[in-house]
């Protein structure tokens, strides 16, 4: 037999691993351990079935178990890797010892628990598994009111879609405005109102103080201003990496408490690789190392991984995150860093906005999009921005977060050519407004200067 | 405490209290965004008397210079976006 890797995980980054190991190398004998019964599915939609936008959690699955099995991997469902030693190369799983030659880690994230009383209450939904996802659905046609605790994206999307199935929610976060971590004010506030169109109560800047519960089910969240009566909370506070198997062998762990890794997803010990949500990787900005980033970069990150462990030479690239969702029936997004992130870590920076149409102004369904570019003072390089509005939204924001890795400049992008056809594009492209509006301001403020 | 597990925390928390920090300044540049006053625990005196204002003073090169000394920044890794003008390059073995 050749040479035999293991990876462990079956999530976004752990099935890219081993599908591109296997591919790249035929001999390799890849093996795949994951402790639960499915994979190949996307969490990311659990909160769009629940909301009935998408019809069946089926529709989530993008492959099956047989088929990797067809293509060569030797699939360990249900199975957890309690031990490895690292120098006997061996892994314990179900009070066997197995031995690999190479290891490549995805064992992904686990959710930070709130600590306070009653957190051990049933009826406190975490979203992740899709099993859970499945009985939790079934208790949704019953629930009347939800509370969603925590202001991170994925607590958006689920409030949002409780409110779509018509239950009472109750949206609270200690932050000043919507997902204050990430998104400026000026941008979290028609996300809040998409939400409140809904019939989302937003209630920010509301701490969350402990689960009240009758039979040993919570019944009320109490907060910094009241109690509100549910019948389930879902708390989506921090995606914290699971990295305690990591710990335990020896890898070095960074300042996020993510596994440290190179540009080839080398772990700190030879022969071992790991990905996805576990890892932490540079910012491209100020090469910061920052982790829990998005299924995107997990999946890009383990055929990284799993090429590098089948014998190639690839690397991956520090990150510019673009991201995006909708809140409602409204999208944000962005890249990098927005005013607030460049405040906070004291990068000079100022600001270009524009707001333009998502398609000939004239033709049906065309919607505003705002634009905010955070620039770099003197070389007017691109750093960040934050984007909303309706239709393409998304790209706009691939787009600026790869223009600012190839060091895009406001210049740049206020000379930049665009598409112009009524049904899908302006004459004027918003985010060429916005640079032009800035260059604009930029001459104000030299001439005001001399 | 080890070192690794020291620098976890200095990160954690001067994150955390110069984005508070941050949070203030910017919801007063935003009078009508519909925020409200944030509910976390108050930062403690060190953090909130020393440490912001004293990062807050120095210039972002000092600061880069001492994230680098105290090593916070990824290791291992290349810096920086391609120049313009530089070929762009398929990764070994194809996309």
């Amino acid at each position: 037999m050749g040479e035999r890797l293991v990876v462990i995980g079956g999530g976004g980054a752990g099935t890219a691993a081993s599908t591109i190991a296997k591919r790249t190398n035929p001999d390799l004998h890849v093996s795949v351990f994951t402790e639960f019964p499915d994979i190949a599915y996307s969490p990311c939609g659990i909160p769009y079935v629940h909301g009935r936008e998408i019809p069946r959690f089926e529709d989530l699955f993008l492959s099956t178990v047989e088929r990797y099995v067809e293509d060569g991997l030797d699939m360990r469902m249900e199975t957890v890797v309690t031990d490895i030693d690292l120098d006997r190369r061996t892994l314990t799983a179900r009070n066997t010892h197995e031995g690999f030659d190479k290891l490549i880690l995805c064992t992904g994230f686990v959710w930070e628990q709130p600590a306070v009383p009653g957190a051990d209450l049933e009826g406190l939904h975490y979203v992740k598994d899709i099993r859970r996802a499945m009985e939790f659905d079934k208790e949704l046609d019953t629930v009347k009111r939800a509370v969603v605790i925590g202001g991170m994206w994925l607590g958006v999307e689920m409030a949002g879609a409780l409110g779509r199935r018509g239950i009472d929610v109750q949206f609270i976060d200690e932050g000043p405005w919507l997902l204050s971590e990430l998104v400026d004010p000026d941008v979290a506030q028609p996300a809040q109102e998409a939400l409140e169109k809904l019939g989302v109560t937003v209630q920010m800047g509301t701490r969350l103080d402990g689960f009240e519960g009758a039979d040993g089910r919570v019944r009320a969240v109490a907060t910094s201003r009241g109690e509100l009566d549910c019948d389930v909370a879902i708390v989506c506070l921090h995606k914290l990496p699971n990295s305690a198997l990591a710990e335990a062998i020896g890898l070095r762990l960074g300042t996020t408490g993510g596994v440290v890794v190179d540009d080839h997803m080398r772990t700190s010990a030879p022969g071992v690789w790991a990905a996805g949500d576990m890892i932490e990787v540079p910012h491209g900005l100020t090469m910061l190392p920052i982790r829990g980033l998005t299924g995107s970069h997990a999946y890009a990150q383990g055929r990284v991984a799993g090429a590098n462990a089948a014998g190639e030479d690839r690397s991956y690239d520090p990150v510019w995150i673009p991201w995006g969702f909708m809140s409602g029936d409204y999208t944000i997004g962005g890249f990098s860093i927005g005013e607030t992130l460049a405040e906070a870590m004291g990068i000079p920076y100022f600001v270009a906005r524009g707001v333009g149409v998502s398609r000939a102004r004239y033709f049906p369904g065309a919607a505003k999009t705002h634009v905010k570019l955070v620039v770099e003072p003197g070389t007017l390089r691109l750093m960040g921005a934050q984007l909303h509005g309706g239709e393409g939204i998304k790209e706009r924001c691939d787009f600026l977060a790869f223009a600012a890795k190839r060091g895009a400049t406001l210049e740049d992008l206020a000379w930049m050519e665009n598409i112009y056809s009524p049904p899908i594009g302006a004459l004027f492209e918003p985010i060429q407004i916005a640079a032009q509006n800035g260059l604009a301001e930029q001459r104000t403020r030299e001439a005001v200067t001399v | 405490m080890t070192f690794a597990e020291r620098k976890h925390e200095l990160r954690e928390r001067s994150e955390l209290y110069l984005r508070l920090a941050a949070m203030e300044d910017i919801r007063r540049r935003y009078p009508d965004a519909g925020t409200r006053p944030a509910a976390y625990p108050p930062a403690p005196a060190f953090w909130r008397t020393v440490f912001v204002p004293l990062y807050r003073r120095l210039p972002w090169h000092v600061k880069q210079r001492a994230m680098r000394t105290l090593r916070m920044t990824s290791e291992g890794w290349p810096e920086g976006a391609r120049q313009f003008g530089t070929p762009w390059r398929p990764p070994p073995g194809g996309a």
